[in-house]
């Protein structure tokens, strides 16, 4: 569906995409896993033809993309990844205007309309200004307005930022939809939790260049542990973090730690220690890693730093 | 197109949806151009100003000074007092004693005395005083311009009065009462008429001038000129002082009571200065839409619009062309809601010259449009455009003329003036409103404004691209 060919953007002396070459297939759901400035909406906005590369070639269904020829956009939809609408206009009128840009009219565009407010749960809030919406409410606007002409590759720019629990789960359930009814996804995002719910492959990016792409599966295999120990983070577990150093890395996030152990390590070690600093068993958790350990054992840091 | 229109339609319904935006170009420019029009003198209606306490103190015996109060009365602007209140409702007549503390306690701020030597034997003129408080300049204008026309074309023998009297006092007794019967033989020989009526009537100081400005009621005084009437001062198309065909004393006189009844009465409705009021207060005002949409194009490109507007298939050029239809639109629909309303409050003649002030207004619409992209294009964020636009459009409305006359400021300044858009566009207005400049002649003007587009608006988008407002 989509294709990038050793693709590179520079802004003046910073290069946001370096050399990237992708393969989407047509159905996909493809996520984009990087923390801030690590070039996804760079990538949205060459896929969608709004930049043009440096150098390398991107094709959308086997034609290239162009910023010249507007007729070629009509297969895709872009989410933008800050909230792109009219706010003194009503919801109604803003997906009026985006539908018509792109050729819909009359009884169609008014059923579209109806359907996409209905899907996301803002039928009854139509006539409000965008203004007065909630930031979920205007997540899920946003996402609406990229999709009524029926695009077939929808590229999604973070599309839950900022948003509450009950807004994101209504916007994952329609892309779900979306997805099982054949459409093609590209969506980036910086939550781990995002790409392992919804997305089929996964590609880990950094600084402008993919560091690692695959099925969740294939990037876990990557780590040279198959399970990580968490536990609590108190002065007396502070001492054990402390010992552990050397035989792998230590996570501490939200009030825990979380052991990943070097692939020559053995856990009855680690067990043995904790006794000896007199550690009841019952506070350690073994749990899967996630792609966070996959991002931190790639990269050196974490997501969100 | 289809795009455009769908993007112009958007633009619109945006720009109704944001109230304050709406009245900032639409009620708060009439309210202030309402409000100068008091300050101009602008909104007096067709009766002019009425019931102005006016003291009168007549100390002269002549007839024609009797005559003069008369005609004070009769004069709808003026209330004229002439008795002074004593206790227990009675009366005196007002003196000329009385009238300074009158005008202090603010009784009346204007009066006139008709002083026992209103003829005077010694100088050509009459000899009147008026005394004024002038704490409204505005008003002591009106007044003295009244006065002058009610002494000119009321009583105008007063003035053949002071003349007779000088001739007397320069020819002898004798001489002059010659001089007048040989005038008044001549006259009865050429025109008929019995010559000892005419030397009568030459001694009392009707030189016939006030038959100039009346209709001749007494057919026993006969005109010393063979001129018609004056033909009643109707102001031909535009142009305000157009002089009368024959150059006679009754031209003249009708003339000057006219040009009077223009500058001091306000009553021209087609005056200069309402077409320039509101003309600059719309300028400065569409200027200010114009550029507040303009520094919406910051937040247009940050909540990422633009790249929506952009992935869809919609190109920067219609993009722009958008915008600059918009703001033409908006300019159209302000300048000309706002000339709609100066023909309510001034009488400003919209209709006469739709069609060229329809072209008029596109064309200063369109400059303020480009102004708009400018000031858009060379400021890094929203706040420094809002900034630079209300600093730009003060100064360019302050030296364009939008606030007073070019001819009052020094002569650098009306320099400057001549590069703004507000310039040109009141020329422009102006030229259509008050001159009714037919379309070949208002070209130069429009190419002006046409220029300044298409040069502004070259610099603005080369500008644009150069700082990808559009990615
Ligand atoms: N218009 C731009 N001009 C200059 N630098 C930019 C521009 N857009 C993005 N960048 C830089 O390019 C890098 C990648 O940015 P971006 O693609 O927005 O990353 P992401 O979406 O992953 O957060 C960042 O370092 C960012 O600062
Ligand atoms: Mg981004």
């Amino acid at each position: 569906m989509l294709s990038l060919r050793s693709v590179t953007k520079r802004y003046g002396a910073l290069t946001a995409l370096d050399d990237v070459s992708l393969d989407i297939a047509p159905g996909e759901c493809f996520g984009l896993l990087g923390p801030n400035g690590a070039g996804k909406s760079t990538l949205m906005s060459l896929a969608s033809g709004l930049r043009s590369p440096d150098a390398g070639t991107l094709t959308i269904a086997g034609a290239p993309v162009s910023p010249a020829d507007p007729s070629s956009r009509t297969a895709l939809g872009l989410v933008p990844q800050s909230i792109a609408l009219y706010e003194e206009l009503s919801a109604e009128q803003n997906l009026r205007v985006f539908g018509e840009l792109y050729g819909l009219h009359g009884a169609k565009l008014r059923a579209r309309i109806d359907e996409d407010l209905e899907a996301v749960q803002l039928a009854d809030r139509r006539h409000d200004q965008v203004k007065h919406f909630s930031g979920g409410m205007q997540r899920r606007l946003n996402l609406i307005a990229a999709l009524l002409h029926r695009p077939r590759l929808l590229l999604c720019d973070e599309p839950t930022v900022g948003v509450d629990p009950q807004s994101r789960n209504a916007i994952f359930d329609y892309l779900e939809r979306l997805n099982r009814g054949g459409l093609t996804i590209i969506y980036s995002t910086h939550y781990m939790e995002e790409a392992t719910r919804l997305c089929s492959r996964i590609a880990i990016i950094d600084h402008g260049r993919i560091l690692a792409l695959g099925t969740l599966d294939e990037l876990l295999t990557r780590l040279p542990f198959e399970e990580e120990i968490g536990f609590p983070a108190t002065p007396a577990t502070d001492a054990l973090a402390a010992q552990l150093g050397g035989d792998g890395t230590i996570v501490t996030q939200e009030g825990r730690h979380r052991f990943q152990p070097r692939a020559d390590f053995r856990l009855s070690a680690f067990y043995a220690r904790a006794e000896a600093l007199g550690l009841p068993p019952r506070l350690f958790t073994a749990a899967r890693p996630t792609l966070e350990a996959v991002f931190l054992h790639l990269t050196g840091r974490t997501l969100r730093e | 197109m289809h795009v455009i229109l769908t993007l112009v339609r958007k633009d619109i319904a945006n720009f109704l949806r944001n109230r304050a935006a709406v009245s900032l170009t639409f009620l708060v420019p009439i309210a202030l151009i309402y409000i100068f029009g008091w300050v101009f003198g602008l909104n007096q209606t067709d009766s002019g100003p009425s019931g102005i306490p006016l003291g009168v103190v007549n100390a002269s015996t002549n007839p024609g000074a009797a005559k003069l109060v008369d005609a004070l009365r009769a004069e709808s602007a003026f209330k004229v007092i002439t008795t002074y209140d004593l206790p227990h409702h009675a009366t005196r007549p007002l003196t000329e004693a009385d009238l300074r503390p009158a005008i202090r306690d603010n009784q009346f701020r204007f009066a006139v005395v008709i002083p026992e030597d209103v003829v005077q034997r010694d100088a050509i003129g009459l000899h009147l005083k008026i005394l004024s408080d002038p704490r409204n300049e505005i008003e002591s204008q009106t007044v003295s311009g009244l006065l002058q026309k009610v002494i000119f074309s009321n009583v105008p023998e007063l003035l053949g009065q002071s003349l007779q009297a000088r001739a007397q006092a320069f020819l002898g007794n004798t001489r002059f009462t010659q001089f007048n019967r040989s005038l008044a033989e001549t006259i009865a020989h050429n025109f008929g008429g019995d010559p000892a009526e005419i030397q009568r009537t030459i001694e009392s100081g009707s030189l016939g001038l006030d038959q100039a400005t009346k209709p001749a009621a007494d057919p026993s005084l006969r005109r010393l000129d063979n001129t018609p009437a004056a033909p009643a001062p109707t102001p031909a198309a535009g142009t305000a002082a157009t002089p009368a065909k024959p150059e006679t004393k009754s031209d003249y006189f009708s003339k000057l009571v006219k040009i009077d009844q223009e500058q001091v009465v306000g009553k021209d409705v087609k005056s200069p200065m309402a077409t320039r009021l509101v003309g600059g207060w719309a300028i400065m005002f569409l200027l200010f839409a114009i550029s507040g949409s303009s520094a919406a194009y910051f937040d247009e490109k940050n909540t990422g619009l633009f790249q929506r507007l952009l992935s869809a298939p919609v190109t920067r050029a219609q993009l722009l062309w958008s915008r600059f239809f918009y703001g033409i639109l908006l300019g159209l629909v302000q300048l000309i809601t706002l000339f709609l309303a100066g023909r309510l409050m001034y009488g400003i003649d919209v209709f006469g010259h739709f069609g060229n002030l329809l072209v008029v207004c596109a064309a200063a619409a369109a400059a303020c449009t480009s102004f708009g992209m400018f000031i858009a294009a060379v400021s890094p964020n929203a706040q420094a455009a809002n900034g630079l636009s209300t600093f730009l459009v003060m100064v360019m409305s302050a030296t364009g003329g939008a606030w007073f006359p070019l001819s009052l400021m020094p002569e650098f300044m009306q320099r400057i003036g001549k590069f703004t858009v507000v310039y040109w566009s009141m020329e422009g207005f102006a030229a259509v409103l008050w001159a009714g400049r037919t379309f070949t002649e208002l070209l130069p003007i429009l190419g002006v404004l046409a220029g300044i587009t298409t040069v502004v608006m070259a610099i603005s988008i080369w500008q644009l691209n150069r700082k990808r407002m559009f990615e």
